[in-house]
This record gives C-alpha cells, structure tokens and sequence, in this order.
C-alpha cells in the first residue's frame, strides 16, 4: 500500500511535468492548426542550452536563455516553414514537423554525443519528505510551477484581450481576422508559448532522478503525445489530465514491473500508449475532445 | 427632398473590379461601385451572381477562398485599400459575415471584445460599448452565456454588435436576413438604419430584395459578375426590371399536380416520437403520404421537419412508434437498406462532390442498380462498358426531365440553384418510388425555387413517384402539394389539404405570431 502511493504521487508528479509539455502541443493545434512532432526536439533543445549555458551564466540565467532560445526556435519553424503553407492539409504541415524534429534531434544528438550533460540545477538529487513519502525535490518544484504556469496560462486566456484574440482565432480564423485580430501574431505567440513550455518541460525531465541531458531525451517527450491524444487533442485541459495519467501509468507500471512480468519488460514505455489506445475505444475523441458533428 | 447636384464624396470607391477563383472561374467581370460618406448601399443578386465575391474582395479574404483580384482598383477613405483582413477591420471598414459566424464557444461578452479589439482606443471601445447597450439591451442580459446558445435572431445581432465595438467608418453586412423569420429581418433592417444614423456608412448585401431596397439610398444589382442595374433604391423598388426578378410579383404558382400512375406503396408515419436526451424534438407525429402524391411537411425553423426526415431515412433512431413503407417496417433498417427499399433522399446542405462532374455525380446513385463489380469495370470489358452506356442514357433522360445541361460540369462551378436541381437528379437517378426531398429551395430566390418547382412537378409526373417534401417556405408548398402536415414544436397542428391546412387558425398563429 505504502509502496502504490509512493509510485502514485511520484507518477502524478512526472505527468505535472508532461501536461506543460502536452498544454504546448495543444496550443499549438489550437491556433494554428498543426500537430507539432517538433516539440520533443524544441524541448530537447531548451535542455541543451541550459546544460551547456549554467556553468558561465549560472542555473537561473541560463533556464531564462534555454526557454528563450526554445521559444524563438518554435517561433522560427512557424515564421519562416508553417507561414507559407498555412492551408495545406493535417498531414502535410504534420510531415514538415517531423522533418524538423528529425533534423534538429540529429543536429542536437552530434554535439552532445555520448554525453550526460548535467542539467545544473541547484537542487540537485535533494530529496523531500512529503506527508511520509519520500520524492525527488525536483519533481516536487515541477509540480509546483507546472501549477503555477497552467493556473497563469488559464487566467490569461480566460480574462486578457489576449487571450479572447487567441481563442477567437481558434474558433474561426477567418472570422476573427475580420474582426481585426492579426492571425499570424496569435500563431507566433501560440508558438512561442508551446517552445518555452518545452524548454520547462525539459529542464525537469532531465533533473534528477533523471541522470541529465542525453541525445534520447526529445524520445520521452512522445510520451507526451498519448497524453494530448488521451485529453482530445483540442483541449487544454484534457491535455493537463491526460498528461497526468500518462505519468501515473507510467511510474506504476514501471514500479510493479516485477509483479507484472508476465507482460515482458520495459512495460513502463508501452503502457502510455495502452492506456490512450484503451481511452480511444471508448471515447474516440478523448476525454475532452471536441466531437466532430454533422448536420444532414 | 432637396435637390442637390454635387455628389458626396466617395468613402468606398471600386472601380472596374475583376476577380478570378482558382485561376479560372471569373467571378467579378468589371464591377464599379461607388459608396458615398453615410450611406446606405444595397447589392442584391442571385446566389452566384459574385456578392460573396465582392465582400472577399473588400474584406481582404479572398485568398483563403483561393480567389485573387485580376484587375481593377479598391479606393478606401482615399488610399489603396490594404490587402490583410486585420489591417482592413483595424482601418475602420468592418464586416458582419454571412450566417453570422458568432464565436460559439465564447461568451457574449466575449465575443463584443473580440469585435472591440479593431477598436482605435480605449474611449472608442467605451462609448461603442454603452451604444450597443442601448441598442441590443437582450445582449446586456445574456452578457455571460455561450453565443451559441443565443436563437438565430440573437445571433445576428451579436454578430453585427461585434463588428460596431470596432467603431467602423463602412459597416458590411452579408446576408443579415438570412434565414431568419419576418418579424426578426424588420428589426435588423430597423437595426440598420439606426447604425446609419449615427453617421456610419453601410453597405448591405442581400438576396431579401424587399427588405434592402427598404432600408437603402442606393442600390446595385449583380448578374453572373457584372453589375445589370443600379440606381436610386426607391426608383429601383418601382422599376418593372427588379419587381419580377427579386419581388417575385410577375411569378405564378406552379399549376398543382394531378394523381399519378404510380409504383409507389403508401408511407405511414404513426404515433412516432423523437427524443435527444431530454430534449423531445418529435411527440405522436401521424401522417400516411399517398401512392403517387406530392404531400408536404411544413413548419417554422426548429419545428421538427428535418428531424422526421432524418428518422424516415435512418439517419436518426426513433424513440417511439412506427414508419411503415408498404409492409416494411423503417424504423429498425440502417439507410442503406431503405434506400434499397425504393426510398431516395436529398439534404438541406449540399452533399455532392465537388471537384466532379454532374454525369458522374448523378451516375453514383446507378450503383445500387449496376451489375459488374470493380474489376470488370476498371477493365472496361464489353459487358461493363454496355451497362454503362445504359445507364448513362438513363441518367441524361432524368437530368433533361430537371432542365440540368452542361453534364460535364464539375459541381463545384455551378450556381446553387442549379446544385440543388443536381442533388434532386441524383435521387431520381436511384429510379425510387417515394422521394423525401429536404428544404429544396432555401436560400433560393423567386426564379431559382420556380426552376425547381417545375423540376419537382414535372419529375412525379414523368416518373410516377411520390414525394414528401419539407419545407418552412408555406407560399412554395401551397402551389404544388396534395396534402399539407404543418409541425410546430415537434406536435403536428394541422393535416389536410393545402386550402384546409391555410386557413387552420393554429397554423396561422404558428407562422404569423400573436398578429393573427
């Protein structure tokens, strides 16, 4: 008993840290319309930068230039690829982000080779004791901010001018440029926002218990991908679950891996995909999705 | 009236306007349209006479219509007028879009600040803001609920009150009366006029001649892109040309149908119940449509009309009683199989493929009823190819009985009307006994819903079907139908003969409100 509840906070924890991640992606699809397979190498990127920048700029400095640095990175591939074939098809504008996840990974994994390259944090492998359970204090500060930043995003896109001009342009472009609301700032800004909150999301899952930044760290932000399908797709807050549930699976499946043998090993990197495969039955749009309706 | 001679100067001024669709389709041919300071503009015109196409072209949105302008000049308060959307709507010239496009998920209040981010600055936002409270005081009272939930009415008027937060000079409407029921369409028109007063220039786009010729100075009329009319709206309204083209006053109702010879097997609609959660949308609706007759379903917007249908043709489950065709029992059988039955449907929204041609639209319905599969086909083996060349004998006999030429036509291209006359050949093209045709002539005007009347006729003649038609337009009915049911709010309220069923009292209070 004592043992699930560790794995079950734990797992809560890691999935804070995979709903920043999933809340990009979706934001992302939101305004512009576009599944983004290049988040796990924008989020690889924010890492890298923090890794290699801590040292000369200290930790807080250098989170400040890998989010940055993610950001503009996300913003650019929007800018400069997406902008230009804004009505191509789903499956067109997903390929091109594959292709880019695929190029930058490549270029991110030459440099940092076979290296771990400590991600600086000044908690270090600190563990706190919680309510009698023992935890990572990263995963505990994820926790925290990945609450403060959904709490924020939530009250802006709810209350700001901003936040109306976003969701406006989510719900029918056309419309709202017609209203005056300029769509390829709204795509910038969704952009920028799902690059920053990949540079975050990386920064923890690189902390400890995590050994630090390796070439196969943008491979963990597709665990990201059945917690946004698992929420539907379309909705921050089903991603904010969705990922929630894909870290509790996760560290469950992984931490009764003995007692669940019979399935074979490495269940913890399968089940996310079980569990959103096993939601999509039932529940073909996710939990939130927006169901696709008809009028005949 | 005073008669001046110096025009106002123009705020709006597009001078010889050429616009192509995908490089190929010429929507605009030369249109000039000049919009003095505080006027009022009406462009009225058939579905496809180039309106839609006009408004893309001011509001800077044909490029994601694939459209592009080819020639000719926009002029706005003097300069070239931009080519963003947001820069347009920022410069003062806003658009209400056509079916009002409100953001559904938003709240009203939402949605006004939305409109009210165009706005040049705070104090403009404010004083627009308490004019809107003076003028929609029912959006002050729904301020926090979902725009979708607001009735079409209340739609409009959100939609229109969101473009005002943006302080607009030039103010454009498409089609603000669009499927919205009398008494609604005089308050818009009351609605415009009050804008106009407050020194904002309008420019009304509009199918509903009657009500834009009422609210506006001037007016232009639009044939396939070109401008055919124009001038003062009151001489306009009188003028011989427009009467019968968009008043519909020179049009006579088709003459009625006899009984037919006919296949066809009655269709008996009993005790039938249709609920959505708990919302009951159809309760005990009877009514038997005769072999070979043309029996119409009528009621307001919401009244249950397409729900029934969509039970008649499986599309929707029925939560109680029964629909028997002949001996067959409806309600249990997916649509496929009632097709097979011999019962063939339209929709209300076109559901043709576009990019394909009207043969090979019309010979998609032949499916049922052809004989060599893929392979003997794709082969073009003599067999397949004699069975196709029936069939597509057939499928011109049916298409000439509709008044449909240009066969090789892709859809797309096609004016709507002709759309319409396209989707009711498709369901002849299937040879059914009993026709359920949805809503064929909304969005239509006079000359367009004549077409299809004479197409409706003459096809129950030639082809000894019966028809149920379902539509909320009672004058369109009334010409060809045998029997009339009229729904409202899910209960049927009348059922007889098209004489009987008009001068029934709750079908008078139904369609006319507490006037009758």
């Amino acid at each position: 008993m004592n043992q699930f509840v560790t794995l079950l906070v734990g797992g809560l924890f890691l999935g804070a840290i995979y709903a920043l991640v999933a809340v990009g992606f979706v934001t992302v699809f939101k305004a512009t319309h576009v599944i983004n397979f290049a988040q796990g190498s924008v989020l690889l990127l924010g890492a890298y930068v923090i890794a290699r920048s801590h040292a000369s700029l200290g930790f807080a400095l250098a989170v400040v230039l890998g989010v940055l640095v993610a950001a503009a990175a996300s913003v650019a591939i929007d800018a400069l690829l997406i902008r230009r074939i804004r009505r191509a098809d789903l499956g067109t504008l997903a390929i091109l982000t594959l292709g880019v996840d695929i190029l930058l990974a490549t270029e991110l994994s030459r440099r940092i080779g076979t290296d771990v390259l400590n991600i600086g944090a000044p908690w270090g492998n600190d563990v706190t004791e919680l309510f009698g359970i023992r935890i990572a204090t990263s995963r505990v500060i994820a926790g925290a901010v990945a609450a403060v930043l959904v709490a924020g995003f939530w009250a802006v896109f709810k209350f700001t001018d901003f936040g109306i001009a976003m969701r406006s342009a989510a719900a029918d472009g056309v419309t709202a440029s017609l209203m005056g609301i300029r769509l390829n700032r709204v795509a910038a800004a969704a952009w920028a926002l799902a690059g920053a909150l990949a540079a975050v999301g990386g920064l923890f899952l690189t902390s400890f218990p995590a050994a630090g930044v390796t070439s196969g760290v943008g491979l963990l932000a597709l665990a990201c991908i059945p917690a946004v399908v698992l929420g539907g797709f379309d909705s921050p807050g089903g991603a904010v679950l969705g990922g929630l549930i894909i870290g509790v699976v996760s560290v469950l499946t992984a931490g009764y891996q003995e007692e669940l043998s019979f399935l074979g090993r490495g269940l913890g990197g399968v089940a996310p995909f079980a569990v959103m495969l096993l939601v999509l039955l039932v529940r073909p749009s996710g939990l939130f999705g927006t169901r696709e309706v008809t009028r005949v | 009236m005073v008669e001046v001679a110096v025009t106002p100067p123009a705020v709006l001024d597009v001078s010889d306007l050429r616009v192509s669709y995908a490089g190929a389709v010429k929507a605009l041919r030369g249109v000039s349209l000049s919009v003095p300071e505080r006027g009022v503009v009406a462009v009225l015109g058939n579905n496809g006479a180039g309106k839609s196409t006009l408004l893309r072209a001011l509001s800077g949105t044909l490029p994601a219509h694939n459209g592009a302008i080819t020639g000719g000049t926009i002029r706005f308060a003097g300069r070239a007028l931009s080519s963003d959307p947001a820069a347009i709507a920022r410069g003062g010239l806003v658009q209400v879009p056509e079916g009002r496009r409100v953001f559904a998920n938003l709240t009203v209040e939402e949605n006004l600040r939305a409109g009210g981010l165009a706005a040049p600055d705070q104090a403009a936002r404010a004083e627009a803001r308490a004019w809107i409270d003076a003028l929609f005081p029912i959006l002050r009272e729904r301020a926090s609920q979902r725009a979708g939930l607001l009735s079409g009415g209340e739609q409009q008027m959100l939609a229109i009150a969101r473009a005002l937060m943006a302080s607009p000079q030039v103010l454009l409407l498409d089609e603000p009366s669009l499927g919205l029921a009398p008494k609604i369409v005089e308050q818009v028109g009351a609605v415009i006029r009050e804008i106009n007063e407050r020194g904002v220039t309008v420019v009304l786009v509009e199918q509903n001649a009657a009500m834009a010729l009422s609210v506006a100075d001037r007016a232009v009329v639009l044939e396939v892109g070109e401008v055919a009319l124009e001038g003062a709206a009151d001489e306009l309204a009188e003028s011989d040309a427009v009467q019968e083209r968009y008043l519909g006053m020179a049009t006579q109702a088709p003459v009625p149908g006899h009984r037919v010879a006919s296949r066809a097997q009655p269709l008996r609609v009993d005790d039938l119940t249709v609920r959505f959660g708990g919302l009951t949308a159809l309760s005990d609706v009877s009514f038997t449509v005769e072999p070979g007759s043309l029996h119409a379903l009528i009621g307001p917007n919401g009244a249950g009309k397409s729900t029934c249908l969509n039970v008649l043709s499986g599309v929707y489950a029925a939560s109680a009683g029964s629909v028997r065709y002949g001996e067959r029992e409806l309600t249990r059988l997916r649509p496929h199989r009632i097709a097979a039955l011999g019962v063939a449907r339209t929709f209300q929204n076109i559901a043709l493929s576009p990019a394909v041609s009207v043969l090979d639209n019309l010979l998609v319905a032949r499916h049922r009823r052809m004989r060599s599969g893929f392979v003997a086909d794709g082969l073009r083996l003599p067999r397949a190819r004699r069975e196709r060349a029936e069939h597509e004998a057939r499928v011109r006999e049916i298409a000439a009985l509709i008044g449909l030429d240009e066969l090789e036509r892709p859809v797309g291209t096609l004016p709507y009307g002709t759309r319409k006359r396209v989707e009711l050949a498709r369901a002849l093209c299937a040879e059914p006994e009993l026709l359920l045709l949805d809503e064929p002539v909304a969005g239509m005007v006079a000359d367009e819903s004549e077409a299809m009347a004479r197409a409706i006729t003459q096809a129950r003649a030639e082809l000894g079907i019966s028809v149920l038609l379902v539509e909320h337009d009672m004058t369109f009915v009334m010409g060809m139908a045998d029997r009339v049911t009229v729904l409202d709010f899910g209960r049927r309220i009348a059922d007889g003969t098209p004489a009987e069923v008009q001068r029934d009292p709750d079908v008078l209070k139904a369609y006319l409100g507490g006037a009758a």
